[in-house]
């Protein structure tokens, strides 16, 4: 099915739905719910519901008698229910308001659950977002170990070796994450700046102590659309989903005046 | 007729939010297997991965309760390292990324509060259960209410007494087969081999009485097999059949699964008894079928910390980390405890019960690894002290005296905030971080817990290790010459020796010392145990004195909740000879790992939020967070 452009905008179907919605109720008497209407309609669908939760209640399907008393409750409280909207009780009360809040969020952001992104979306939310992705850097990296910063300074002059500690002596092409996990956050920020070359350098502090580092290598690879696929689709369902509610919020927030007396 | 008009609406609405739709692969296989083959691994386990095995989210009958309102895709999201946004509203993520997380919401009633609270009120009227309406109308009422009402629920869960609709796992079946599946594929979506891992799981929530017997069951598959069962209900159930439930899975669809208890400080004394839970003696089948299904147990969590109690470890100065408020009384405190009773609820002395059975049955029921997990129910798996975000969301941080706040949900008297602990973690040696790898490191105990920090804890047992062996490759020995934490070494006529690292935490505190807990079974039959101090820093000037390590200090100021690396040692290491080794004698050795002391979440909650600490919960302010490793067996020679 080929549509035009603006009938995939989450706002356009947003609108829409609602109008429909609204347009519906207005026409079917409002949530089949008219306070002024003294009629009450148990169809065939009702009736179909009700005998429906008796039996994910009870496990079976209920007898005749059974959805005769269900349909009688059904009435009963549609009746209430009725009432009291007539008498306004819906008015000011918070739990009637919150499920109502809620309501209005859940069809904001429903249809973004359920959406398949193109791969065209995908990829424009890819570059927008480009930063959380990163140019993932890497880093190969010798280093020597030392418990004070002055013994380090001292071996760089004389080229002595480091002091024993159960660290990796090297790493190969490692991720910033994979070089903080083992040596600390801070330390792994420093690498990512220190220079390749074939000279020690430092040192380097880290949660340990001090090291001097010679770094092998150290590549900026731009991430790949193909292998980050499941992860930005994730990331744009998310995201989907906030910016509606928001954006569905905004729209019918601009209607209103609000007045604050300061 | 109105009916037709009122699909077609609907059908126009759901055509317009499916437009679009594209023929789009998202999860490819190697996301929805076991891992096996999906990337390079080490050749030996090179790096202890981090996680947490015991989170709840949005689909847990209490945590919805409680208010939380994130779902598995948060804790997902959270888990591996995003930010996402808490129930109460603030910003939220971890400082550094987890590296794996089993999502383990309660299998009795999964979504049913979700349910209960989403459903129109005449729903709920026709269930015609005034208990059920009144929890209904409470959970609607406001946050507050919402919590007594799952305090009782709670309650009457260890009662027996909950509402048929909550209760009947039949009733359920149908939601709970949609919410499972939908979380499958969702991990599945999250699985990254190599990257983040993403394990199926669930809480099994057994408590007869208020008695905590619960376990974690957690999967090593993909949707592929794990989509072949449902979540098994705690509820009318017993652990025996949760194990039987456990193998027929296994043998059905050739996938793996293992359960791990929790708590046991809350169950007064049921988790570890010496006899078969109807008290009759205990059978080497049920032994062997326990040692079986669950190889591991988790140590220390949100609610207190369950490795020893003073009044069992006497002689052991650094017991009863973790055990103030929780030593009171079961889960819902409705049963008070008695000293009698820590026997069966305590870790090391379980290790200990076990060589005894061991010796009657042939079998040990209690040989098992040690790790640490949240049981957060917030949706947020976080143990770290400056990043507590509470037990549930009506303790998160927008709460700022939850600290001082008694607990007392329901019947819940005597226990208080501060009793709270941050959480802990689960460490795992692994070739690499996949479902199949962490998995099995858990399956051989080769895991350890910690009450938060990541230090990197290392141990290998064997009959040859001396000092010379840093100085060459000495994981490669320890791997080929003796074996790891988890493993049993047969008693060869001569003391064994451990050789033992342990790394602080690189963005975290240094270390006071390292110690063995040994625990034996003595020529008389009498079950010892003994705290030996291993390596611990400054050892030059911070000499013994009558037997005893000094105190390695304490440099936190409790004004700023903030301390200095001053005081304690980057790594502990050293080489160490069982002293008190007897020929023939059934053993186990575990390594403990002090910090130095740090601020608990409390005082960082007093430091941040400008509130002020009861006496008792000041006092208690400053702690040496620790890890414990699994142990390593010492067997008679067959």
């Amino acid at each position: 099915m080929t549509l035009p452009g603006w009938t995939r905008e989450p706002l356009v179907h947003f609108l829409v739905a609602g109008a429909l919605l609204y347009a519906f109720f207005a026409w079917s008497g409002g949530n089949a719910v008219d306070p002024s209407s003294r009629v009450i309609e148990v169809g065939r669908e009702e009736q179909a519901q009700l005998a429906v939760q008796f039996e994910r209640t009870m496990g079976r399907s209920p007898t005749d008698a059974e959805l005769d008393a269900q349909i009688e409750k059904f009435v009963r409280d549609e009746v209430l229910y009725r009432e009291a909207l007539r008498l306004g009780l819906d008015q000011g009360d918070a739990v009637v308001r919150r499920r109502m809040v809620s309501k209005m969020d859940m069809t904001a952001s429903a249809a973004a659950e359920v959406a398949e992104p193109t791969v065209k979306q995908l990829k424009a939310y890819f570059k927008e977002n480009a930063a959380r992705y990163g140019n993932e850097v890497k880093v190969s990296f010798d280093q020597h170990y030392f418990d004070a910063q002055d013994e380090a300074i001292e071996a760089l002059r004389n080229d002595s070796p480091g002091q024993a500690i159960s660290l990796p002596a090297e790493m190969e092409e490692a991720s910033l994450r994979e070089i903080g996990d083992r040596f600390g956050t801070d330390f792994a920020n420093t690498l990512s700046e220190l220079e390749p070359g074939s000279r020690w350098q430092g040192p380097v502090r880290s949660g340990f102590g001090w090291h001097l580092v010679r770094v092998t290598d150290r590549s900026a690879g731009a991430p790949d659309f193909d292998s980050l696929r499941p992860r930005i689709e994730n990331d744009w369902r998310s995201a989907q989903i906030e910016t509606r509610k928001d954006r569905a919020f905004a729209i019918l927030r601009d209607a209103y005046r609000v007045e604050i007396d300061r | 007729m109105k009916r037709a008009w009122q699909s077609f609406a609907l059908a126009s609405i759901s055509a317009l939010v499916l437009s679009g739709c594209d023929d789009l692969e998202a999860v490819d296989d190697v996301q929805r297997g076991d891992g096996e083959g999906a990337i390079e691994l080490a050749e030996f386990p090179d790096r202890p991965y981090w996680g947490d095995t015991h989170l709840h989210t949005d689909n847990s009958v209490d945590a919805f309760g409680f208010g939380v309102r994130l779902g598995p895709e948060a804790a997902l999201r959270f888990a591996s390292g995003e930010e996402v946004t808490a129930t109460t509203g603030a910003k939220a993520r971890l400082s550094r990324p987890l590296d794996f997380l089993v999502i383990a919401d309660h299998s009795d009633g999964l979504g049913a509060t979700r349910r209960l609270y989403d459903a129109p009120r005449i729903g709920v009227v026709a269930q015609n259960d005034e208990t059920l309406l009144r929890w209904y109308d409470m959970m609607h009422e406001s946050p507050e209410q919402s919590q007594l009402a799952i305090a009782e629920l709670i309650t009457a869960a260890a009662n027996d007494t909950l509402p048929a609709a909550l209760r009947d796992p039949e009733r359920q079946r149908e939601a709970t087969t949609e919410i499972w599946n939908a979380q499958l594929e969702l991990l599945d979506r999250y699985n990254r081999p190599g990257v983040f891992t993403a394990l199926a799981g669930f809480e099994w929530t057994l408590m007869p009485d208020g008695n905590n017997l619960h376990r974690v069951v957690m999967f090593r598959d993909g949707s592929d097999r794990t989509s072949q069962v449902l979540p098994y209900p705690g509820l009318g159930t017993t652990a025996e059949q949760l194990w039987d439930y456990m193998s027929a899975y296994e043998e059905n669809t050739g996938g793996q699964a293992l359960a791990i208890p929790h708590n046991s400080n809350l169950s007064n004394g049921l988790m570890f008894e010496m006899t078969m839970p109807d008290g009759s003696p205990m059978t080497a089948e049920y032994a062997a079928k326990r040692a079986e299904a669950e190889p591991v147990v988790e140590m220390t969590q949100i609610k207190g910390d369950s490795e020893t109690h003073p009044f069992l470890s006497p002689n052991d100065e650094m017991a009863g980390f973790g055990v103030k408020g929780w030593e009171l009384g079961n889960l819902p405190l409705t049963a008070r405890s008695t000293p009698d009773m820590y026997a069966g609820s305590y870790v090391r002395e379980a290790l200990k019960r076990g060589l005894s059975l061991e010796e009657q049955l042939g079998v040990n029921p209690y040989a098992f690894g040690m790790i640490g997990a949240t049981d957060s129910h917030t949706a947020m798996a976080t143990g770290d002290e400056e990043n507590f975000w509470g037990k549930h969301t009506g303790n998160e941080q927008a709460n700022t005296d939850r600290a001082n706040q008694p607990q007392n949900l329901g019947t819940r008297q005597g226990r208080f905030g501060w009793h709270y602990l941050a959480g802990g973690y689960a460490a795992a040696w692994a070739r690499g971080n996949t479902r199949a790898e962490i998995f099995d490191a858990f399956q051989r105990r080769e895991v350890y817990a910690t009450t938060g920090p990541r230090m990197s804890v290392r141990v290998f047992g064997g009959f040859g290790f001396n000092e010379s062996d840093w100085d060459g490759d000495w994981v490669r020995k320890g791997y080929t010459q003796g074996v790891p934490m988890g493993g049993e070494l047969a008693d060869s006529g001569e003391a064994p020796n451990f050789i033992i690292s342990a790394l602080k935490d690189p963005d975290g505190a240094n270390l006071d010392r390292v110690q063995v807990v040994k625990g034996w079974l003595d020529a008389s039959g009498d079950l010892r145990e003994q705290v030996y101090d291993v390596v611990w820093s400054d050892m030059e000037t911070r000499a013994r004195s009558g037997g005893k390590v000094p105190a390695v200090g304490d440099t936190v100021d409790r004004a700023t909740a903030t301390y200095t690396n001053d005081i304690g040692a980057a790594e502990l290491r050293s080489v160490w000879t069982d002293p008190d080794y007897a020929e023939g004698q059934r053993a186990f050795y575990y390594v403990r790992v002090l910090e130095i002391p740090t601020p608990r979440w409390t005082l960082f909650d007093a430091a941040r939020f400008g509130i002020t600490l009861s006496e008792e919960a000041l006092a208690d302010s400053v702690a040496q967070e620790r890890a414990y490793t699994s142990p390593i067996w010492l067997n008679p020679s067959a």
